[in-house]
C-alpha cells in the first residue's frame, strides 16, 4: 500500500480565499487519517488536490515518495467517495462497480467475479442488480466504497461520506469502512467535520484551521493533549478559564481567588504571565454539600464550593453546569452522582489537577 | 410559528371544484375545435371532388402514392432530416459536455448564440449564408448544403435540450467519478454522460427532424425538390391531392412522434435521473 506526504500546500481561489495554507501531512502505508475541521477549512481542498481534481499554487504531493501532481486524476490509481451521491444512474450497482474494470478492460467473468465480491463486502449481495434509484442514501454509498476499491487502488480517498445519512446509518456505517480498511491495509485520508466520528475510527486525527493543520495525533493525543487553543476547543467539550501565572517553578496559579497547581507534563509560562486552562468536563467531580453554605471551608484537594446551576441528562452521563469561584465550569457525572443534584444545590467542586491543561493566552 | 389559512375550510372547496364553471367548458370546446376542424376539414376535402363520375374516395390517395416525385421528395427531405440530425448532435453534445464541464463561464454566450436564429429571420440569414456556402462549389449543388443550413435552425432547440439534460445530472461529481475510476473524458462522454442524456438528445432530435422535414423557404430559394416545395407544387395545381398529401405527412409525422417516444421509454427519463440525486 502506498504512503502519502502533503508537502506545503497552498491553495488559493479566485475572489482571494486562500483555502490551503502550507498544509503538511504524511500518512503511512495502511495508516487511516482524518482531516477534521470545521466547515470552509479546506479539507475537501486538500482532498480534492490528492485526487488530481485540483492543482495546489504551491507544494507537493508524494505517493510512495514519487511526485503525483503532473498526473491527471484518472491516472493516479487512487479511489475516491463523494459527499454527495456519484453512482452512474444509467448503470446497476453491479456496473457501478465495474466500471474502473472496464476502464481496465479486464475479461467480463473476472468483472464480475470481482463486483460481486466487493458489493459482498459491503453487505449489498442481494442488491447487485438495482440500480441508484432504487436504493438506500447508504446502500448507495456502500455501492460507491465498492466502487472505489474495485481496482485495487493503493489509496482510498473519503469525503464525507456519511454526512447526507441519518445518525443511526452513519454511526453503523462508519463502523463498517473502518472494518473494511482494516481488512484490505488501505491508506486512506477521511474527511469529515464531525469530531466524533474523526475519533472513533481513525489511526490519526489531523486537525485543521483555516487551511493548516494545528494537530496531528492519535485521536486519544488530541482529545487528552490538545497543542492549541482551536483543538482544545474543536475536538470535545472544554471549559476554558482564563489564569495568571504565580509561579513557574511550583507550577501555580491563580483563577478567579483559586490558586491551583498544575500538573501537567509541560509548563514554560514565565511568571506573572495570562495563561487559558483546559478542563474536560469528565475532569471535574462534584460532590453534594451538605451543610449548606460552607463558607470558605474549601475542603482539601483543591475541592471549591459552588452551585448547581442547570442539569442536562445525556445518557450515559449528566452535565452539570456550575458556578464556582474558578468561575462558570460544566461537569460530566455519571447520571446515578446526579440523582443527588438540583438546582441551586450547593456542591463542592473537585478539579483532577493532573488533567489541567494550560496555554499561553492568545 | 401557526400557520395562518386564509380561504374556505378545505371541505367547501372540494365541493366547489367538483361542477366545471360554463365557461370553462366552452373554452375547451373553442380550443379543440382551433385544432380539430383544419384537420377535420383536411381530411375531408382529400376524399372530395368527383372522378369520372363517382366520388373520389381515396382516389387522390392513390394519385400521391403514383406519383414518383412524392417518393424522391419525401426520401430527399428524410435524407436531410437524418443528415441535419447527425451533424447537430455531433456538434453540439461534445460542446455542451464541455462547456458545462470545464467553460461554464461560457454558458451565458452559448445562451445568446443558440437564441440568434430566433432573432435572425430565416430570409437574412440565408441571404448571407449563400455567398459563404458559394466558396464550397462541391456542396453548394448538393442537397445536402440544406443540412448544413438546418443545423443553424435547429440549434436553439437542441442545444436548449441538451443544456436541460445536462442540468438534471449532477455533471461535475459524475464526471469526478468516472475519471477517479480511471476513464478518460472520453469514457466519461459516452459511457456516463450519454445514456444520462438520451432523452435530451431524442428530444431535441425530435424538433430537429420536424425542422429539417418542414423548412420550405430556403430549399425552395435554392431549387431543391424537398417534400414542402412538392408539397406547395401540388397545392398550385391540384386542391385535392394536396390536401391528401398533407394527411398522409401528417400521419407520417405522428408516426415519427410515436415511434420517437417508445425508442425514448425505452431507456430511463430524465426525470427518474434527477430523482437520483
Ligand atoms: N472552486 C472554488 N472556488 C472558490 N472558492 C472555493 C472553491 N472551492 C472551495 N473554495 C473556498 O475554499 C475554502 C475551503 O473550502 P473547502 O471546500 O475545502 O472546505 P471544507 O473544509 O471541505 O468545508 P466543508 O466542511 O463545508 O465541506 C472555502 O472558503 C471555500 O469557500
Ligand atoms: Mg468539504
Amino acid at each position: 500500500m502506498a504512503r502519502i506526504e502533503l508537502r506545503g500546500l497552498r491553495k488559493q481561489f479566485g475572489g482571494g480565499v486562500v483555502a490551503l495554507d502550507r498544509l503538511d501531512l504524511d500518512v503511512a502505508s495502511g495508516e487511516f487519517v482524518s482531516l477534521l475541521g470545521p466547515s470552509g477549512c479546506g479539507k475537501t481542498t486538500a482532498l480534492r488536490i490528492v485526487a488530481g481534481f485540483e492543482l495546489p499554487d504551491e507544494g507537493e504531493v508524494l505517493v510512495d515518495g514519487a511526485d503525483v501532481l503532473h498526473l491527471p486524476a484518472s491516472r493516479r490509481n487512487m479511489g475516491m467517495v463523494f459527499q454527495s451521491y456519484s453512482l452512474f444512474p444509467n448503470m446497476s450497482a453491479k456496473s457501478n462497480v465495474e466500471y474502473p474494470l472496464r476502464i481496465r478492460r479486464q475479461p467480463r467473468a473476472e468483472r464480475d467475479r470481482r463486483a460481486r465480491e466487493l458489493l459482498g463486502l459491503v453487505g449489498l449481495a442481494k442488491q447487485v442488480d438495482r440500480y441508484p434509484h432504487q436504493l438506500s442514501g447508504g446502500q448507495q454509498q456502500r455501492v460507491a466504497l465498492a466502487r472505489a476499491l474495485a481496482h485495487e487502488p493503493g489509496v482510498l480517498l473519503l469525503d464525507e461520506p456519511l454526512s447526507a445519512l441519518d445518525a443511526k446509518v452513519r454511526v453503523q456505517l462508519r463502523e463498517e469502512v473502518r472494518r473494511i480498511q482494516l481488512e484490505l491495509g488501505i491508506t486512506t485520508l477521511y474527511v469529515t467535520h464531525d469530531q466524533e466520528e474523526a475519533l472513533s475510527i481513525s489511526d490519526r486525527v489531523a486537525v485543521m484551521s483555516e487551511g493548516r493543520v494545528e494537530q496531528v495525533g492519535t485521536p486519544a493525543e488530541v482529545y487528552a493533549r490538545p497543542r492549541t487553543a482551536f483543538v482544545a476547543s474543536f475536538v470535545g467539550t472544554v471549559n476554558r478559564l482564563e489564569a495568571r501565572v504565580v509561579s513557574s517553578v511550583e507550577r501555580t496559579v491563580r483563577c478567579g481567588e483559586v490558586v491551583l497547581t498544575v500538573a501537567a507534563d509541560v509548563f514554560d509560562h514565565s511568571d506573572g504571565s495570562s495563561v487559558a486552562l483546559y478542563l474536560r468536563p469528565e475532569d471535574v467531580g462534584l460532590r453534594p454539600t451538605l451543610n449548606g453554605d460552607g463558607g470558605g471551608g474549601g475542603g482539601g484537594d483543591n475541592g471549591l464550593p459552588g452551585r448547581v446551576r442547570s442539569v442536562t441528562f445525556l445518557g450515559p452521563v449528566t452535565r452539570v453546569g456550575v458556578d464556582c469561584g474558578l468561575g462558570a465550569l460544566v461537569a460530566d457525572v455519571s447520571s446515578e452522582t446526579a440523582l443527588g443534584l438540583s438546582l441551586d444545590q450547593p456542591v463542592s467542586v473537585v478539579v483532577d489537577s493532573a488533567r489541567l491543561r494550560t496555554l499561553a493566552a492568545s | 410559528m401557526a400557520a395562518v389559512t386564509v380561504g374556505p375550510p378545505p371541505a367547501r372547496r372540494r365541493g366547489r371544484r367538483r361542477r366545471l364553471p360554463a365557461w370553462h367548458v366552452l373554452w375547451i370546446v373553442v380550443a379543440v375545435a382551433y385544432f380539430l376542424v383544419p384537420i377535420v376539414s383536411l381530411v375531408q376535402f382529400s376524399f372530395g371532388g368527383v372522378v369520372n363520375g363517382h366520388s373520389a374516395g381515396f382516389h387522390w390517395y392513390g394519385t400521391v402514392f403514383a406519383d414518383p416525385n412524392f417518393r424522391s421528395s419525401f426520401w430527399l427531405s428524410v435524407q436531410i432530416a437524418i443528415e441535419t440530425v447527425v451533424l447537430s448532435n455531433l456538434l453540439l453534445i461534445p460542446t455542451t459536455f464541455w462547456i458545462h464541464l470545464r467553460l461554464p463561464r461560457l454558458r451565458p454566450v452559448m445562451d445568446f448564440v443558440s437564441v440568434l436564429p430566433f432573432v435572425v429571420p430565416p430570409i437574412v440569414l440565408i441571404v448571407g449564408l449563400i455567398p459563404f456556402l458559394r466558396l464550397f462549389t462541391f456542396l453548394y449543388s448538393r442537397p445536402e448544403v440544406l443540412a448544413f443550413i438546418y443545423v443553424v435552425f435547429a440549434l436553439p432547440f437542441l442545444y436548449r435540450s441538451l443544456d436541460a439534460g445536462l442540468r438534471a445530472i449532477n455533471l461535475r461529481t459524475l464526471a469526478e467519478a468516472s475519471a477517479n475510476c480511471g476513464g478518460s473524458t472520453w469514457s466519461t462522454l459516452v459511457r456516463v454522460v450519454l445514456p444520462n442524456l438520451r432523452s435530451a438528445v431524442i428530444g431535441g432530435s425530435f424538433l430537429t427532424v420536424a425542422i429539417a422535414m418542414g423548412e420550405f423557404t430556403i430549399s425552395s430559394l435554392l431549387s431543391f425538390n424537398t417534400f414542402p416545395v412538392y408539397l406547395f407544387n401540388i397545392g398550385q395545381t391540384t386542391g385535392n391531392e394536396a390536401a391528401a398529401l398533407s394527411v398522409i405527412s401528417l400521419l407520417l409525422t405522428w408516426a415519427l412522434m410515436v415511434s420517437l417516444y417508445l425508442v425514448g421509454r425505452g431507456g430511463r427519463t430524465t426525470a427518474q435521473v434527477a430523482a437520483t440525486r
